[in-house]
């Protein structure tokens, strides 16, 4: 009797799980009590608006990071979009960059008057700098890499690249705080670094944020100019700027975050090294090697497969959540029709675009949890 | 005395209830674009008077956003005040298009009998700034705007909830761009802006400008940016919004009543006060004899008053390739010369607008 009634029910190896894509909930539980009495502190100054939490997170990061100077802004965007201006790109030239980053990073070369020119992609989604050297015109200005997925894009190359051509380079490091090739930290190998801090972010704030890093004092000075109306002093315009300042808040929530930032990338790293060991073997999954000089901080983990759509369903199915970094390249976008480009005008990122699946790979996921991940994944394709 | 100009931390003596639900907000994660964001845009659209109202950044993208939704770029002019604050300009330049500035009138905001002549055939809007809190003449510059067919976007950063006849500042043109600035009327704890409009089309251009161009998740309408106002800002505004219009009458009584004794000393003249229309006092102004006399005796004293702005913006170094030239703007210099700003808070007491008074009038040698 109880064998029939096993064999009507539809074989379910697993017990049903709830695994979320991102858990911002659970980072704020642990955390709130903390916060709040920072944040408190920030706001009883009454400084708000460049504030000294500002200038103590700008000085933290830089040497965190490895660079002279940290330009706080009011997001990864503004970030690239200042960065570029400070370099003074605009109307007339070109800036080469990845078609399958997330939109900003062509918007901010749109935003200052340059025109975006794509590169297809390596295997592991980072630009090919032999796409790069083909791309390059009398027109071109900068080399605009994203270390997409907290995996640093070939910069000795790409850096070689802008050398013989003069050409500036700016780093898209939006997914990649604390990444790391041969040691030097994401950020700090072209002339300026571009962080974001979204909520999304492995440093995140409880809004928009983003930093610059530089080296070069000038353009460090520059910047601080740019993103506060081109004032130098509460009366002088010295040139155009915008307004994109990183609030007191913002700043105050990360200075309490900064020390917890190693425990969040070692639980990525090691999360995605676990559904390394979990997926090996699997013909239909591939996943990009990570090479003994890389230190990816996995701002997502993602696999490539075929029948992408068809999994994602089957993992929400199972609760498993999901997500697709990103669906239609930009240069298949609406906003980039006048552009000129069309599917088969970047045939690697195109077909990667129908392949990609990011699974969770935050800091709250437990070793069952991956474990469930993976054998669901497994499931569908046996 | 000491009579401080930022109030920041008597308005947020008390906020343990505020703090309460920031507590909550923080946990629910729902940082970007979030539940109580749109909960203030709703209130924000119904105590200005507009349909819509779209969260930005700051102030300036609030002008810059609406440039950018009705097409203006590279090649266009802009017709703007020449002594307003450099974010009206900048965000002018920022969508490519050049400032091109009329003279103000002796209440600060734009001459609008000098507009037609600042037309050419490049103008593509009118960006009027109703500067310190008083009220452009919207009745007037709209039947200019509407004889040439150009669109009017208000600057109305420093005037949250003036208005003329009681229609309110930034519900004349498509579109009016306010700040919430931590020394704004209505303020939060960072940049912030708003734009309201009551063309449904505009307004969902604008709510895609503002988040990347994104039409969903996936897929991308246009090139846009990044100018959210944050949802935690948010919680902070929809704390305070439901006392935006008791603010606003305590500065409009704390003016009242420096105007009655400041008034009267003649080394002083006040700008003209108007009985059609509600000034909102952003800033309390005035015209003094020996302003740097003035402003040193007072900031000697505690009383912190301030200059709005010392140079005007046409003549600032960054701006030095339009081409204008000292003289251009007449009044804009005079005021810029001699105009001096006192507190004029809510949260100011009448033991320190005596004292303003006291040591004004000591300044000039009058008596009381």
């Amino acid at each position: 009797m109880a064998g029939s009634a096993a064999l009507a029910l539809p074989r379910r190896a697993l017990a049903p799980r709830e695994v979320p894509y991102v858990a911002l909930n659970r980072q704020f539980a642990g955390e709130s009590a903390a916060l709040l009495t920072r944040l408190q502190q920030t706001l009883a100054s009454g400084q708000w608006v460049a504030g000294p939490e500002v200038t103590e997170l700008e000085g933290r990061l830089a040497a965190r990071l490895g660079a002279k100077e940290c330009i706080a802004v009011g997001s990864g965007t503004d970030a690239l979009i200042l960065s570029l201006r400070a370099l003074g790109i605009g109307p007339g030239d070109e800036v080469i960059t990845a078609p399958n980053s997330f939109i900003a990073t062509a918007s901010a070369i749109v935003q200052v008057g340059a025109t975006p020119v794509f590169a297809d992609v390596l295997p592991d989604q980072n630009i090919d700098p032999a796409r790069v050297a083909a791309a390059i015109t009398p027109r071109t200005r900068a080399i605009l890499p994203v270390h997409l997925s907290g995996r640093t894009a070939p910069m000795p190359e790409l850096l070689e690249l802008a050398r013989r051509h003069e050409l500036r380079v700016v780093e898209d490091a939006a997914q990649a705080i604390d990444a790391r090739r041969s040691g030097k930290a994401a950020g700090t190998f072209g002339d300026l670094g571009c962080f974001s801090c979204h909520p999304l972010k492995n440093l995140n704030a409880a809004g928009d944020a983003g930093f610059i890093l530089a080296d070069d004092a000038e353009l460090g000075q520059r910047l601080r100019r740019l993103r506060s109306n081109g004032l130098v002093d509460r009366e002088t315009a010295l040139e155009w700027g915008v307004v994109s300042r990183l609030d007191s808040v913002q700043a105050a929530v990360l200075l309490e975050r900064l020390p917890a930032l190693d425990g969040v990338t070692e639980a990525r790293r090691s999360n995605a090294h676990r559904y390394r060991e979990l997926l090996h073997g699997m013909p239909q999954i591939f996943m990009p090697p990570c090479r003994p000089e890389e230190h990816n901080v996995f701002h997502t983990f993602v696999i490539q497969v075929d029948r992408r759509d068809e999994l994602q369903e089957y993992l929400r199915e199972r609760g498993v959540g999901t997500a697709i970094h990103y669906k239609i390249p930009i240069h298949l976008q609406p906003a980039a029709r006048a552009l000129g480009h069309g599917p088969g005008s970047f045939p690697v990122a195109e077909r990667q675009a129908t392949r990609i699946l990011s699974l969770p790979v935050h800091q709250f996921l437990t070793p069952p949890d991956l474990e469930y991940v993976a054998a669901t994944i497994r499931e569908f394709f046996a | 005395m000491n009579v401080r100009y930022s109030y920041l931390s008597q308005q947020f003596g008390q906020i343990d209830e505020l703090l309460e639900q920031i507590r909550a907000f923080v946990k629910t994660g729902d940082f970007t674009l979030g539940a109580e964001l749109t909960k203030f845009e709703a209130k924000f659209a119904k105590l200005i008077g507009a349909d819509f109202a779209i969260g930005v950044g700051s102030g300036t993208d609030a002008l810059k956003l609406p440039l950018k939704a009705l097409g203006i770029g590279h090649g266009d002019e802009v017709i703007t005040t020449a002594n307003t604050f450099i974010a009206t300009a900048g965000a002018i330049n920022e969508v490519g298009a050049r400032p091109v500035f009329v003279d103000c009138g002796p209440d600060f905001c734009m001459d609008v009998s000098q507009v037609e002549r600042a037309i050419t055939k490049a103008t593509k809007a009118i960006m009027p700034v109703h500067f310190t809190g008083y009220m452009t003449d919207m009745p007037r510059l709209q039947a200019i705007a509407d004889k040439h067919g150009l669109p009017l976007v208000e600057d109305a950063c420093q005037a949250i909830l003036a208005d003329i006849g009681g229609k309110r500042a930034g519900t004349y043109g498509v579109a009016g761009g306010f700040s919430l600035h931590p020394l704004k009327n209505l303020n939060v704890w960072g940049d912030g802006g708003v734009i309201v409009t009551s063309d449904a089309a505009f307004a969902d251009k604008l709510r895609l400008l503002r988040n990347h161009g994104l039409k969903n998740r996936d897929e991308i309408a246009c090139f846009g940016y990044n100018s959210r106002l944050d949802t935690l800002q948010a919680v902070v505004g929809n704390w305070l919004i439901d006392s935006a219009e008791s603010i606003t009458q305590g500065r409009i009584e704390r003016a009242a009543y420096y105007d009655k004794h400041l008034g009267a000393i003649a080394q002083l003249t006040l700008p003209p006060r108007y009985t059609d229309r509600r000034t909102v006092y952003h800033l309390y102004m005035v015209h003094a004899q020996d302003r740097a006399g003035l402003q040193q005796h007072c900031l000697a004293r505690g009383i912190e008053c301030k200059v709005h702005y010392p140079i005007p913006l046409y003549r600032q170094e960054g701006l030095s390739h339009l081409g204008y030239r000292q003289g251009d703007f007449p009044i804009a210099d005079a005021q810029a010369a001699n105009v001096l700003s006192f507190p004029c808070d809510q949260h100011l007491s009448r033991e320190e607008q005596d004292f303003v008074i006291e040591t004004v009038r000591a300044f000039y040698g009058v008596a009381r």
